[in-house]
């Protein structure tokens, strides 16, 4: 083995401990979350604090569903789904033509750049009064329009810097080789932004899944999502935190699942860096 | 006439007499016992395939709607009942909110008491005197506890809402361990006085670090409080007002920073240390957890604790959250120290104004508030609603649900005709939030003068804002109340 | 030629396609709440009062003379400040350790993603209970270091509230930075590296000189991003300390949803969101303008 080689292994191992390491941190909590929801009462407020349930039960996941609470993931899901294929949609066609065209110039960049910077809970009253003008509290379409109108700067702006990162270069000669406009944004383009793409999806649609300002505001029983929904178990005379955490459990599972999905993306996205030039 | 007194005319004047009273009495009892199928009856006329919907607070309380007066009241009249559960912190806003958009989404409503004022002021809850004369539910109305009836129905002598709620805080405290007689010989030994539940709050300092040093080898405390901020906050609303404090003078200045309040904080926070550590973050839960567990020995809290001690939850899967009970048959009740409980928060049924339903929406309150109704929902194992009417203290279902019930109910019908009412003005939230970061602030460690003057500034600036005689005649309204100050 | 004036054509229009939905959705949803902002803002609107008429300049008088709101100011300007560099660095750090291959990478980048899917609300809750001094396991934990039982008041000990916070906020977001940085780093140029080193350079200046002006775009966006968030901080600080004790953590979030959810005061909360709206785009674009310089 040469000095090298063998330097090497030894970084990898150190990189690989490293990551170990970084992930239990950053896990602990989350698993001190998730054993909540098997623990009972008299666990989860014992002295000294335990560590591990003494045994898995389901009982709160089957209330959770047969209830229909586990339903308000549903509405999470719909609403979150449809508002981030529609940012991503709208927000990568719209960063494509600021990035290359610099469309509208520096006001309309700064205009959409502006947009993020309202505080939720300012605008939140206002467009609720919005909302019951034109009757769309409590439904889908008025929440859907709402997250994708509120990610689209996020979008847009994070789109437009991983375009101009790409080079021009490859666009140009498919134009050329006859390939239409919206054949070199899909075509050609697409391909090479896909970790940004990956990444700029998985948090749209988190911030989409994780709004609860929005969410209790505008919605009542219709399309409550789980955010609101877990709310109702922080009371006065009462904290449900099997509940809490078996719904905390049911509502980061769909996004693992989605972030597992969008990884070879991002993970293909990332080796591809070195095709470039 | 002289002939009347004896032999037959008088047989019939009496027998006249008997069955006039004996009509009246029916006539009485029928009356009372029908406002629940009054109210049902009129609601079959107008409600049929209607839906009403209600704001409740989300969690436990909810159940009752969703799984017992819904369903029943649907079963009866035809009319369905929607549950909109709302977060309790969130249950204000979003009734301002739908008020103030106009949207109608909401029909009846559950508000706290302490936030009538406000409401009514905004114009968000209907009156309902109107109603109440038209169904006859003034007789029925009258027998709820004097203290939640006087204090928590009316604003400017006008019904809005119908008290629904027995809330109050009273004292629970481990019979066993206050019979025991090396504690007992040695409490006298020290203090000249027996061992008993504390009637002063001297008496509960002298009590509670006694026990402390006795039993926390044993692993259990004197005593322990849900200290965090909302609740403490409460509980210095009574403690003051027991020592003899006034909230404003006859100028409505702020008087909460008087020697009294300053002495009430100070010995608030000498009390933390003979209680478990970290107490200063109890909640309602963590406080009940350490009750249940034997790791106290005295605490003051919502009824709901005494049923949950007693282990009235049966096989309530809803009630899982309830740490288990080791202490089943060891409780008993007592009124705090003071002997003036805080009626803390609470709920009333209400009628929005924007409904489009509000005659069905009233006969649903009038159903759930009648003392027919209302005494099944407050035996429901689930229920957070408490105890509220004359008739539900001495009822014989409920003071048999556990061996100690009667004197569980004994204690709340003694709170119920010596609670103290919340603060409410306008705004109040507004002056509770001042109290409530002042309680942070105690527990941080600053001094209590600097930190109630500090509240009493701000209660100032408020009541400027506001408009000093605006508030006046509401602070005056609310301080004429029975339950305003201990008499 | 009449293709390429064709092309030209199509080529001006196909922009404006592409931008007008976007506009289209932020017009219907981003106009009327600023114009209600700014008219309420001139109005009286409270609680009790719903006349419309227009005050003046009143709320923002009041704004100037607040001293709550301009410490609410100045606590989440203190957050900001330390999260946001310990984030990047973290972030950046994590980035550079999953850049090259490592068994496994596709599952710890998995997992650590999910901390920025936990509801925030939950996370604060969450934190809550890990910081609880007798029923969570941090101050156990501390405990076992120090050799005995600790009982630290994470929410209630002035020293103590503040890292409390950032701890929490950091844990979340850090896994923002980290997956977007890697996104950036992944489209660096490799052979422009691999000639830097053959040349001799260090580490160091390698990531100086060249890694870094690669990534400036991306990681410019991901700061002001999540500056920007970190300045509508709520759910966490909600969570732990309600802005709590007395109003030492209180967040300008925390004091808008307090005066506007709360209390009502519907106009001057207006007049609060407006001053901030000004200070963050004054503040963003002033960086921008700054980032486009130095490039």
């Amino acid at each position: 083995m040469t000095p090298l080689a063998g330097r090497h292994r030894v970084r990898l191992c150190l990189r690989l401990v490293a990551a170990v390491a970084l992930t239990l941190i950053f896990m602990f909590p989350i698993y001190w979350l998730y054993m909540i929801s098997f623990k009972t009462a008299s666990e989860i407020y014992a002295f000294p604090p335990k560590w591990y349930p003494s045994s898995f039960n389901f009982d709160t996941y089957r209330v959770l569903f047969r209830d229909g609470d586990a339903a308000t993931v549903g509405n999470s899901l719909i609403v979150a789904f449809c508002s981030t294929a529609l940012a991503m949609f709208l927000g990568f066609i719209c960063a494509y033509s600021l990035a290359r065209f610099s469309t509208g110039g520096k006001h309309l960049a700064n205009w959409i750049i502006s947009q993020r910077m309202i505080p939720p809970i300012a605008v939140v009253f206002p467009i609720f009064l919005l909302y019951v003008w034109f009757g769309l509290v409590d439904t889908y379409v008025g929440v859907i329009l709402l997250y994708t109108a509120f990610n689209l700067p996020y979008v847009i702006w994070m789109m437009r810097s991983y375009i101009l990162d790409v080079p021009r270069a490859l666009e140009e000669s498919a134009l050329v080789d006859g390939y239409t406009r919206w054949q070199v944004l899909w075509k050609v383009l697409l391909p090479m932004c896909r970790a940004g793409l990956a990444a700029t999806t998985i948090f749209t649609f988190v911030f989409a899944w994780n709004d609860f300002i929005f969410a209790l505001v505008l919605t009542r029983t219709e399309v409550a999502t789980y955010t609101v929904q877990i709310t109702h178990y922080f009371g006065g005379q009462s904290n449900f935190w099997a509940k809490i955490s078996a719904m905390s459990v049911l509502g980061t599972l769909p996004i693992f699942v989605v972030t597992a999905f969008m990884q070879r993306y991002f993970v293909r996205g990332i080796s591809l860096g070195a095709v470039k030039g | 006439m002289k002939n009347c007194f004896a032999s037959m005319c008088w047989k019939g004047l009496r027998a006249g007499f008997v069955i006039a009273g004996m009509t009246l009495a029916w006539a009485g009892v029928a009356h009372a016992q029908s406002a629940a199928k009054t109210a049902a009856d009129a609601a079959k006329k107008i409600c049929a395939g209607k839906t009403i919907t209600i704001v409740w607070e989300a969690g436990l309380q909810s159940l009752d709607p969703l799984n017992f007066s819904g369903p029943l009241w649907e079963k009866e009249t035809g009319c369905k009942i929607k549950v909109v559960e709302v977060p309790t912190a969130e249950m204000f806003t979003k009734i301002m909110q739908d008020y103030r958009a106009g949207s109608g989404a909401y029909d009846a409503l559950n508000v706290v008491p302490s936030w009538m004022p406000d409401l009514v002021q905004a114009g968000a809850l209907e009156q309902l005197d109107n109603y109440v004369d038209k169904y006859g539910y003034r007789a029925e109305l009258q027998k709820i506890a004097p203290t939640y009836r006087d204090n928590q129905m009316k604003v400017n002598g006008k019904i809005y809402g119908f008290p629904d709620d027995g809330d109050v805080f009273i004292m629970y405290y481990r019979k066993d361990i206050f019979a025991r007689d090396d504690l007992k010989k040695a409490f006298q030994a020290k203090y000249n006085y027996p061992l008993a539940p504390p009637k002063t709050w001297k008496q509960f300092d002298e009590v509670g670090s006694f026990l402390t040093d006795n039993l926390k080898k044993e692993g259990t405390y004197g005593a322990s409080f849900f200290r965090e901020a909302p609740y403490a906050m409460l509980m210095f609303q009574e403690r003051f007002r027991v020592e003899g404090g006034k909230f404003f003078d006859a100028n409505m200045k702020a008087t909460v920073n008087s020697p009294i309040g300053v002495r009430v904080f100070t010995e608030m926070r000498n009390e933390n240390r003979f209680m478990p550590p970290g107490v200063e973050k109890f909640g309602f839960v963590e406080n009940l957890a350490t009750f249940l567990k034997g790791e106290s020995a005295m605490t003051i809290s919502w009824p709901p604790y005494g049923r949950f001690a007693a282990g009235y939850l049966g096989s309530e899967k809803a009630l899982d959250w309830v740490p288990k009970s080791t202490i089943a048959g060891k409780v008993g009740y007592a009124l705090p120290p003071g002997g003036h409980p805080q009626l803390a928060l609470g709920f009333a049924l209400s009628v929005a104004t924007h409904s489009k339903n509000k005659e069905a929406a009233y006969l649903f309150i009038q159903w759930l508030n009648s003392e027919e109704i209302s005494t099944k929902r407050v035996q429901l194992p689930y229920t957070l609603r408490d105890p509220f009417r004359d008739s539900h203290y001495t009822d014989p279902v409920y003071l048999g649900l556990w061996p100690d019930a009667k004197d569980y109910l004994a204690a709340l019908k003694a709170a119920s005709q010596t609670g103290l009412l919340d603060l409410s003005l306008i705004q109040t939230d507004t002056y509770e939030e001042a109290l409530r970061q002042g309680v942070g602030r105690l527990w941080a460690g600053e001094d209590p003068k600097t930190i109630l003057d500090d509240v009493a500034k701000q209660w100032d600036a408020t009541t400027a804002k506001i408009g000093v005689d605006k508030q006046k005649a509401v602070y005056n309204a609310w301080a004429a109340k029975s339950g305003a100050y201990p008499k | 030629m009449r293709s390429g004036q064709r092309g030209t054509f199509r080529e001006r229009n196909f922009k404006y396609l592409l931008v007008g939905p976007a506009i289209f959705v932020l017009l219907l949803i981003g106009v009327f709440p600023l114009v209600y902002l700014l008219m309420v803002s001139f109005q009286g609107i409270t609680m009790t009062e719903t006349s419309t008429d227009f005050i003046g300049f009143a709320n923002y008088r009041q704004l100037f003379s607040d001293a709550r709101l301009w410490q609410a100011l100045l606590h989440t300007v203190i957050i900001t400040a330390i999260a946001l560099p310990i984030e990047l660095v973290l972030g950046l750090a994590m980035a550079q350790l999953f850049l090259d291959r490592l068994p496994g990478r596709a599952i710890f980048i998995a997992l650590l993603v999910l901390p920025v899917v936990v509801s925030p609300i939950v996370s604060g809750a969450t934190w809550a209970l890990l910081f609880n001094h007798r029923f969570g396991p941090i101050n156990q934990i501390i405990g076992w270091f120090m050799g005995r039982e600790t009982i630290l008041l994470w929410t209630i000990n002035p020293n103590l509230v503040y890292p409390a916070i950032i701890t929490a906020e950091i844990w979340q977001w850090t896994p923002f930075m980290f997956l977007l940085l890697l996104a950036a780093l992944g489209s660096v140029d490799r052979s422009q590296i691999e000639a830097a080193a053959i040349d001799g350079a260090g580490w160091w200046r390698t990531f100086f000189r060249i890694v870094l002006p690669a990534i400036a775009p991306v990681m410019t966006v991901a700061v002001l991003i999540r500056g920007l968030d970190l300045f509508r901080l709520f759910d966490i600080v909600w969570a732990l300390t309600q802005g709590g004790p007395g109003t030492m953590t209180e967040t300008i979030s925390v004091f808008t949803y307090i005066k506007g959810f709360r209390q009502f005061e519907t106009s001057y909360t207006a007049a609060v969101a407006l001053l901030v709206i000004v200070l963050l785009s004054t503040l963003v674009m002033y960086l921008l303008r700054r980032v486009e310089l130095a490039r």
